[in-house]
């Protein structure tokens, strides 16, 4: 009885562990595609691997979408509603920050020199520590299993680490003996990465703030 | 029958105004449909004024001993003045509507019994204070239950919502057990009903009000005195439940209005006295002075109009 009361609640619930299941493949894809990249330039897997991320990615709208329409469809209290729809719309800005490195490479065709690949190898890989950690603390949000306050303290530092990788590696390239064109490119494309980790920072902050705003 | 019309009118007026009271903040901060809400209130009106509604009735028939022409005259008086601070918006207290009626009438025959009424009138003032005093205690113990469940937020949503649909239907309970001596008592001092008849024919009246016209002074104690989050939502019920039961079995009927607006002021003052809106606050106060002074004089006239003899010149 109390099951079939609130069926649309815990469908509502498993339409946004799907999203988080489909965000942690867009982010497999992403990190497949840029390993490709890194490994063996552009071609035809690389591109291959980019299509699958912006399927994922489209997906993933689509998820939202019904989330959002089952929410409306009186489903849990206007501020329960206002705050998930709040957070994923914060949550979605990653994959499309991931879309956006990968449209960025494959339609300018920037080609990273060899000297900064092993920085850019590891911000890339800090910054999707980062994503996995808000993953996990979303996740945690709704189902009450950890700390939230430990992983934003974790998420921020890492994010910070993110910040002064960024600087690092804006300042080789600038350092280097490079075409001043490339140089602004390949900063507009590290300023692009450096976005997954701020936006994980953010909705990390988010899912802080809906937690403890629902304290009395 | 068509002489209890007045008794059935105040009834509805009585149910218009005063369910707002106990599922208005729910209705308003949209936890609970309107109609959910209208159907659970006057059904448990009706069980309150049936189970619990005798010893108010007692009460209040004391007051006074009228004839039946008084007891009509009493109650459409009352009903007239809650209808017109309905029609306003403002939740008004139909207990003072219903003892400035029976004071009109009684200040005119010279039958008052002036000991019931400081009773009545001392619960008056009682009954917001308790309602403000209930509301930080429930207030903090729900708060500290709440914080205590490691709850996401599907499960206290859930939670919530059914906890105000209870203290809901409580607090309509409480309503009924406590408000139908306001709409019927004065018909079984003049000896037209029985107790038990008053209650029935009472709270079914309530409910009609209840389910037909009550929608209007829900959004006015819900939303424009104090913006109310879901939670501050059920303590408010819950406070007000408990004063306007407690006063029931006491057997003085008191206005759930003024338990509410008690409760309101209450939790106001935890969340930061910021949140109310004077105005507003200050209209609803000068209703609950102008209701018995507007009921008497309604009272007045209309038994000095039976009074007058048309003499051909």
């Amino acid at each position: 009885m109390f099951k079939l009361l609130f069926k649309k609640e815990r469908q509502v619930q498993e339409l946004i562990f799907g999203y988080l299941d489909n965000l942690k493949k867009t982010q497999e894809h992403f990190e497949q595609a840029m390993d490709c990249y890194f490994d063996f330039g552009l071609g035809e897997n690389c591109d291959f691997l980019i299509a699958q991320t912006h399927k994922f990615e489209s997906r993933a709208d689509d998820i939202r979408n019904d989330i959002v329409e089952m929410m409306y469809s009186k489903v849990l209290i206007p501020e329960s509603r206002g705050d998930i729809f709040r957070l994923l719309e914060s949550i979605d800005l990653i994959p499309n920050h991931f879309e956006a490195v990968l449209f960025m490479v494959q339609s300018q065709k920037i080609k990273i020199p060899d000297f900064i690949v092993p920085s850019i190898r590891e911000f890339m890989r800090v910054s999707l520590e980062c994503c996995d950690l808000v993953i996990r603390q979303v996740d945690a949000y709704f189902n009450k299993t950890e700390d939230i306050k430990a992983l934003v303290s974790t998420i921020d530092s890492h994010e910070s680490r993110c910040d002064h990788m960024e600087r690092e590696i804006v300042s080789k390239i600038f350092d280097a003996d490079m075409d001043p064109f490339e140089k602004m490119q390949l900063k507009e494309l590290v300023a692009q990465m450096g976005e997954i980790a701020d936006q994980a920072d953010r909705v990390s902050r988010s899912v802080y703030i809906i937690n403890i705003k629902r304290r009395v | 029958m068509t002489s209890l019309l007045g008794g059935i009118f105040l009834g509805w007026s009585l149910g218009a105004n005063s369910a707002a009271n106990v599922f208005g903040t729910a209705v308003t901060s949209r936890m609970v449909k309107f109609w959910t809400a209208a159907i659970l209130a006057s059904s448990f009106v009706l069980a309150g004024a049936l189970l619990g509604g005798q010893s108010g009735i007692e009460t209040l028939k004391g007051l006074t001993h009228f004839t039946s022409n008084q007891a009509i005259i009493a109650s459409i008086a009352a009903a007239c003045t809650v209808t017109i601070m309905t029609l306003l918006g403002l939740p008004v207290s139909t207990s003072q509507a219903v003892v400035g009626a029976i004071l009109g009438v009684g200040i005119l025959n010279r039958q008052l019994n002036f000991a019931g009424l400081g009773k009545v009138v001392v619960c008056w003032v009682g009954t917001p204070v308790g309602g403000m005093v209930l509301a930080i205690i429930v207030y903090k113990l729900l708060a500290a239950v709440a914080n205590s469940m490691n709850l996401n937020i599907f499960q206290s949503d859930i939670l919530l919502r059914l906890c105000l649909i209870i203290a809901g239907s409580y607090g309509a309970y409480a309503l009924g057990a406590n408000n139908v001596a306001n709409v019927t008592a004065v018909f079984v001092g003049a000896g037209m009903l029985s107790a038990s008849a008053a209650a029935l024919i009472g709270g079914l009246s309530i409910g009609l009000g209840i389910l037909t016209f009550s929608k209007k002074v829900m959004e006015t104690v819900g939303q424009k005195l104090v913006r109310l989050d879901p939670f501050s939502a059920l303590a408010v019920v819950l406070a007000q439940a408990i004063t306007v039961h407690i006063y029931a079995l006491v057997g003085v009927p008191v206005s759930t209005s003024q338990a509410v607006i008690g409760a309101v002021l209450g939790v106001g003052i935890i969340k930061g006295v910021n949140t109310i809106q004077r105005r507003t606050l200050v209209h609803i106060l000068l209703a609950w002075f102008l209701t018995p002074f507007v009921a008497s004089v309604f009272a007045l006239s209309l038994d000095f109009a039976t009074h007058l003899r048309y003499i051909p010149g």
